[in-house]
C-alpha cells in the first residue's frame, strides 16, 4: 500500500502541484491581500516575539564589543576631537550669528519645532527587509499600540520614513532612502517647493535625490530640507535632509540636486512614531 | 517527522538571522541570502521531496513579512530545491563546487528576477549597476555563507536521518 501511494506521489508529480500552488499564491497576493494578512497574523504570533529576542541578543552583543576597544584608539580620538573643537569653536562664533537670523525668520514661519506638540511613541527597530533590494524595516509596535498607516517616524529629529504596514504586534516602515519613496519637501530658508525621492543607484553615495525646484529657486549647499505643508501624508517641517549640489535640469525649467538624509540609517535602532495623522489634520 | 521539525526549525533560525543579524553582517550594504541555501543544501543531501518541502516553507516565510508577492520566493525555491535534489543523485555527497555552482546560478537568477519584476519595469533599466552592485555581490556573499555552513548543517542532516534510511545506507556501503 505504501510503495503504492509512493509510485503515484512521484517528487515530479509534488513539484508540479507545489509549483502550481506558489503560482495560484503568488496571483491571489497580486489580486486580494485577504488571503495574506491572516497568515500574516498567524505566523507573526511566533516569529516577532523570537525575533524581538533574536535582536535584544544582537543588541547587547554590539555594546560589550563596544566596551572592548581599545584605549589607543580612544585617546588618539581624543586628540582629534580636541583639535576639532577649536575649529568648530571658531566655526560657532559665526554660526552663532546665523542661528539668531534663522530664529527669527523661523518664527515667523512658525514651522519651528511644530511637531513637538504631536504625541510620539517610541518604537525599536527589530528586524530589517530581507532583500537587499528595499530598505523597510520592521519595528516592534503595532496596531495593539495604536499605530496606523501614514504615521510618520522620525529619529535623531529627521524624518525616517512612513508606516506602510500594520500589523497586530509590528509594523512595518518604509524608509525616505528607499526606491521608490517620494516625498513632498522644501527649503526651510525660502519655501520653495521640491520632492525628495529615494534611490538605490545613489547607495553608495549616501545621498538620496531631490527634485523639481522651480528654476529660479536658490538654494546652497547645506540648506535643511524639510517636509512641506502641501504634502498628503508628511507632518509639516520635519527635517529630511541637508541640500546638497542643486543645479539646473537640461529643461531650464527646473533644478535638482541630492540630499543628505539626516538620519544614520546603517545605525538605526531607537524611532519615535508621530501618532498625529495629516490627514485627520486636514480634516479638522 | 524528527528531521521535518528540524527543518521547519531551521527554516525560522535562518529567517530570523537574515532580519537580524542579515543587517549587521553587511558588505557595502548587502546582506546575504540566509534561506535560499536551505532548499540546496536539503535537496541536495537528501531527495526532491526534501528540497521541495524546504523550499516552499522557507520561501513562504521570506515572502512574509515584506510587501510584495506572497509565493514567488516559494515559486524559485522550489525549483532550486528540485533541481539540487536531481544533481545530488548525479554527484557526490560531498561535491562542494556542484554546491557552489548551484548556490551561484541560483542565487542568480533569483536575485534577477527580482530585479526584472520590481525595478527594470519600473524603468530602472540601468541593468550593469544593479547587476554588479547588488545582484553579483550578494551571490558571492551568500555562497561563502554556504560554504561556511554547509559542513554543520550536513552533520545535523545525518544526526536526524530516519533509521531506515540510516539501516539503507549502511548496506549500501557494506556492499559497495
Amino acid at each position: 500500500m505504501k510503495n503504492k501511494i509512493k509510485r503515484v506521489i512521484s517528487p515530479r508529480r509534488i513539484l508540479v502541484i507545489v509549483v502550481c500552488l506558489c503560482a495560484a499564491l503568488t496571483a491571489l497576493s497580486y489580486l486580494s491581500d485577504r488571503l495574506v494578512t491572516p497568515l500574516r497574523e498567524a505566523v507573526s504570533q511566533v516569529i516577532i516575539p523570537l525575533q524581538r529576542g533574536m535582536n535584544g541578543i544582537g543588541i547587547g552583543a554590539v555594546e560589550h564589543e563596544e566596551k572592548l576597544r581599545t584605549i589607543d584608539e580612544l585617546t588618539a580620538k581624543n586628540e582629534e576631537l580636541s583639535k576639532r573643537i577649536s575649529e568648530l569653536e571658531d566655526e560657532n562664533k559665526l554660526l552663532r550669528e546665523d542661528t539668531k537670523d534663522l530664529a527669527d525668520l523661523r518664527s515667523l514661519y512658525e514651522t519651528d519645532q511644530l511637531y513637538a506638540s504631536y504625541e510620539k511613541t517610541g518604537a525599536t527597530v527589530i528586524g530589517a527587509s530581507s532583500q537587499n533590494w528595499n530598505s523597510s524595516l520592521t519595528l516592534d509596535k503595532g496596531s495593539a499600540d495604536g499605530i496606523a498607516v501614514d504615521m510618520n517616524v522620525i529619529a535623531d529629529d529627521g524624518l525616517v520614513g512612513i508606516i506602510s504596514e500594520v500589523h497586530n504586534n509590528y509594523s512595518i516602515v518604509t524608509t525616505v532612502i528607499g526606491d521608490n519613496s517620494y516625498v513632498s519637501a522644501m527649503d526651510e530658508k525660502t519655501q520653495d517647493v521640491c520632492s525628495v525621492r529615494g534611490d538605490l543607484t545613489l547607495m553608495d553615495t549616501g545621498y538620496i535625490h531631490v527634485e523639481r525646484f522651480k528654476e529660479n529657486a536658490e538654494i546652497s549647499d547645506g540648506d535643511r530640507i524639510i517636509t512641506s505643508n502641501i504634502s498628503a501624508k508628511y507632518l509639516p517641517g520635519i527635517l529630511v535632509g541637508y541640500a546638497h549640489d542643486v543645479t539646473p535640469d537640461g529643461n531650464a525649467l527646473t533644478k535638482s540636486g541630492k540630499v543628505e538624509p539626516a538620519v544614520d540609517f546603517e545605525h538605526l535602532q531607537k524611532v519615535l512614531i508621530i501618532k498625529q495623522l495629516k490627514a485627520d489634520m486636514t480634516a479638522d | 517527522m524528527k528531521r521535518k521539525l528540524t527543518e521547519i526549525g531551521l527554516i525560522i533560525l535562518f529567517y530570523l538571522l537574515q532580519v537580524t543579524l542579515g543587517r549587521n553582517i553587511r558588505i557595502g550594504g548587502i546582506m546575504p541570502n540566509f534561506l535560499i541555501i536551505l532548499p540546496i543544501l536539503f535537496g541536495f543531501y537528501n531527495n526532491r521531496q526534501e528540497g521541495i518541502f524546504t523550499g516552499f516553507f522557507a520561501g513562504l516565510l521570506y515572502d512574509l513579512f515584506f510587501p510584495g508577492l506572497l509565493g514567488f520566493s516559494s515559486l524559485i525555491f522550489v525549483l532550486l530545491g528540485y533541481i539540487s535534489g536531481v544533481l545530488g543523485d548525479i554527484f557526490e555527497q560531498h561535491s562542494i563546487v556542484v554546491l557552489i555552482a548551484i548556490t551561484a546560478a541560483g542565487t542568480f537568477s533569483y536575485e534577477f528576477l527580482i530585479y526584472i519584476g520590481n525595478f527594470l519595469l519600473h524603468n530602472r533599466i540601468f541593468v550593469p549597476f544593479y547587476i554588479t552592485r547588488i545582484i553579483l555581490p550578494e551571490t558571492v556573499y551568500t555562497v561563502l555563507i554556504m560554504i561556511a555552513l554547509y559542513k554543520p548543517l550536513q552533520l545535523l542532516n545525518r544526526l536526524v536521518e530516519s533509521k531506515k534510511v540510516k539501516r539503507e545506507k549502511e548496506l549500501n556501503e557494506t556492499i559497495s
